[in-house]
């Protein structure tokens, strides 16, 4: 066994069950400094993982890699699962049952993405796949006393259990056809045989597409997001739109860009016509949401949207781009969520309405919150500003080649442009309305700690990318494109 | 006609007769009991096949473990004999279409000629060895990985059903 390559997912299962463990023999009874300390823990862990180097090959019988895209991302969901926790334990008062075991599923859901960061195999990716999904179907429905939130459990279930079933019946598709399930070897035989007749290759093409476009909420397996994304618990909103997204695209573009990159010319017009339609869907559906959390949903659809941009051009610039953008795009959406947990911790509500005047109750939290809508917008200087250009670029890029691109680029160009109209909305309650109740919210340290972090990453990696692009690069050179 | 395929014809007769039972019977408990027998037979078709692992799995998993929850649920539910409805027109026409469709499906899949599938082309024995010595060496860290995904399935079902929260 190779434990070097798979140390960070055993960190991990063994803090979920040491937790699990000692809550079922000494009650936990103060469940937020669990959390806190869970939190900090994963932030180690964090830290830790920044002293791992890649390995060159492939372990476990060419199933994992550790390359530097698997570190990117490993880094990126740690990081997502220490502020998710931080999250979580300003929210958990709020939990009835089962507090220790909300962190409890977390850090599992946390293991399974880590390990999909690294599948090089669909059956490791399908049990990894599973093991993210099945955490969310019980944390999506974690307030069983509350409707919106059984709602948003009972319709993650069905469609969750639907995308699964046709992801496993493409890979048996894949698997049938060309013998193989590991994605080096399935590009070796697609490269090697005439793949043009085989009508079964490209069916089992569309269905593990399906099975990921759910996984990351792009338009036609889109539907979920806005109910999903507003009726879950905060953090697992959270978790679902940083880490279960960043997942998918890991995935995504590790089954197109290695397994079946021989039929680039079979999936790139649908990539592409995925991403426009992601692109259209998630802006114009935003438009008139009153609730932050389904508004996030939509924009959530935007944004997988922009980052299928990066995917749909297939080559080292786009990829490189999907990867700042999702490192960036972590940051925002977590200050988002936090703030917003901090505030609704207080309120107890979501709509929009009720952030009026915040930066008078809690300059901090307005500030965060209005800081990581202009972000999500692409307003400069912030990051989500560079992170935009970076994807523009490469599709740019791309078109010099294929004309069709620029139609892209122009759709992305036009969704920019509408996006801003309800980011600014959310920024104008903050700023501009004021509310009948103005007693200050409470922020504790923690959070205010966790909002100053995501606030410096966007300035920072606004003004200065240069660390993050060299990350990206170095870690889309794993494809080995142009 | 040898016994192989005498015994393939009985088989698959009795299938489809407690195929026709599990939807004809109006006490779902005899529905649940020919739905049993049906697995039996599907076991011997794949003996049939000398793929007796598979036949052992389907005894033991679906025709033993899986059907006994299925009887659990029906009579912890209490469901009583079902009411005989009235035929409705259009789910009859849209069942004799999925039916057509799938009569003309398996046509077609029989009218090509045959193809090495990628079982045979490995030469790939279905005993009992061959499918679990790779769970132990090459899926090993697959195996691993489901355990934790049963834990989860686990916590989530006790927190989920738990009747009085605390």
């Amino acid at each position: 066994m190779n434990w070097y390559a798979i140390q960070l997912e055993c960190l991990l299962a063994i803090l979920a069950v040491v937790v699990l463990l000692t809550d079922a023999f000494r009650p936990v009874r103060d469940a937020r400094r669990i959390g806190l300390i869970l939190s900090a823990l994963v932030g180690l862990t964090l830290l830790y993982s920044f002293t791992m180097q890649p390995l060159g090959e492939a372990v476990f019988q060419g199933m994992y890699r550790l390359d530097t895209l698997a570190l990117f991302f490993k880094r990126l969901f740690l990081l997502a699962t220490a502020f998710v926790l931080l999250m979580s334990a300003e929210f958990v008062e709020r939990i009835e049952a089962g507090r220790v075991e909300f962190y409890v599923l977390l850090l599992l859901c946390a293991t399974g993405m880590l390990v999909l960061a690294s599948a090089n195999d669909f059956i490791l990716m399908f049990v990894a796949l599973e093991l993210v999904t099945i955490c969310f179907f019980v944390l999506t429905s974690y307030l069983r006393r509350q409707v919106p939130s059984l709602e948003a459990g009972t319709k993650y279930l069905i469609l969750g259990a639907l995308s699964s079933g046709l992801t496993v019946y493409g890979i048996a598709y894949l698997l049938g056809i060309t013998g193989t399930a590991n994605f080096e070897k399935l590009r070796a035989v697609l490269t090697e045989a005439p793949v043009g007749e085989a009508t079964g290759l490209w069916f089992g093409m569309v269905l593990v597409l399906a099975g990921l476009g759910f996984k990351i909420a792009s338009v036609p397996f889109q539907v979920w997001a806005p109910d999903v994304y507003q009726g879950a618990p905060t953090p697992v909103t959270a978790m679902l739109a940083v880490g279960s997204k960043a997942a998918g695209f890991v995935l995504l573009m590790r089954v197109l860009m290695t397994g079946l990159l021989p039929l680039e010319p079979v999936w790139g017009p649908v990539v592409l016509g995925l991403a426009g339609a992601s692109l259209v869907y998630g802006n114009l559906g935003a438009l008139p949401q009153r609730d932050i959390k389904r508004l996030l949903g939509y924009s959530s659809i935007g944004h997988a949207g922009y980052v299928l941009m990066g995917v749909a051009a297939v080559n080292a610039l786009g990829v490189a781009a999907v990867l700042f953008y999702h490192g960036q795009y972590a940051f925002t959406t977590l200050c988002a969520f936090l703030a917003i947990v901090a505030v609704t911790r207080v309120t107890g509500r979501d709509d929009i309405a009720s952030f009026a005047g915040l930066h008078r109750r809690a300059p901090i939290l307005g500030l965060a919150l209005f800081l990581a809508m202009m972000s999500l917008a692409g307003v400069p200087p912030l990051s989500g500003f560079f992170g935009k250009f970076q994807l523009f670029a490469a599709v740019i890029d791309r078109a010099q080649m294929d004309a069709r691109y620029y139609w892209l680029a122009g759709i992305g160009a036009a969704a920019v442009v509408v996006s801003l109209y309800f980011y600014l909305n959310v920024g104008r309650a903050i700023y501009m309305q004021s509310s009948d109740r103005t007693d200050a919210i409470p922020v504790s340290w923690p959070v205010r700690v966790g909002l100053w972090i995501c606030m410096g990453a966007m300035i920072g990696l606004g003004v200065y990318q240069r660390p993050l692009v060299d990350a990206a690069l170095q870690a889309a050179r794993v494809f080995g494109l142009e | 006609m040898n016994v192989h395929d005498i015994l393939f014809w009985v088989f698959s007769i009795a299938m489809l007769v407690c195929g026709v039972m599990v939807i004809a019977h109006r006490n779902p408990v005899n529905s649940a009991m020919s739905l049993v027998l049906l697995f039996a037979f599907m076991a011997g078709l794949f003996v049939l096949l000398e793929a007796f692992f598979l036949a052992t799995i389907q005894v033991l998993v679906y025709a033993g473990a899986v059907m006994v929850l299925f009887l659990f649920v029906i009579m912890l539910l209490d469901i009583r004999a079902s009411v005989l409805k009235r035929l409705r027109w259009l789910g009859l026409v849209g069942a004799l279409l999925v039916s057509g469709l799938l009569v003309w499906e398996i046509q077609q899949v029989l009218r090509q000629p045959a193809v090495e599938s990628a079982v045979e082309a490995k030469g790939l024995a279905l005993g009992l060895s061959d499918v679990v010595k790779p769970l132990f060496t090459q899926y090993m860290l697959p195996v691993q990985l489901t355990a934790l995904l049963l834990l989860a399935a686990m916590v989530g079902v006790v927190l989920l059903s738990k009747r009085d929260l605390q």
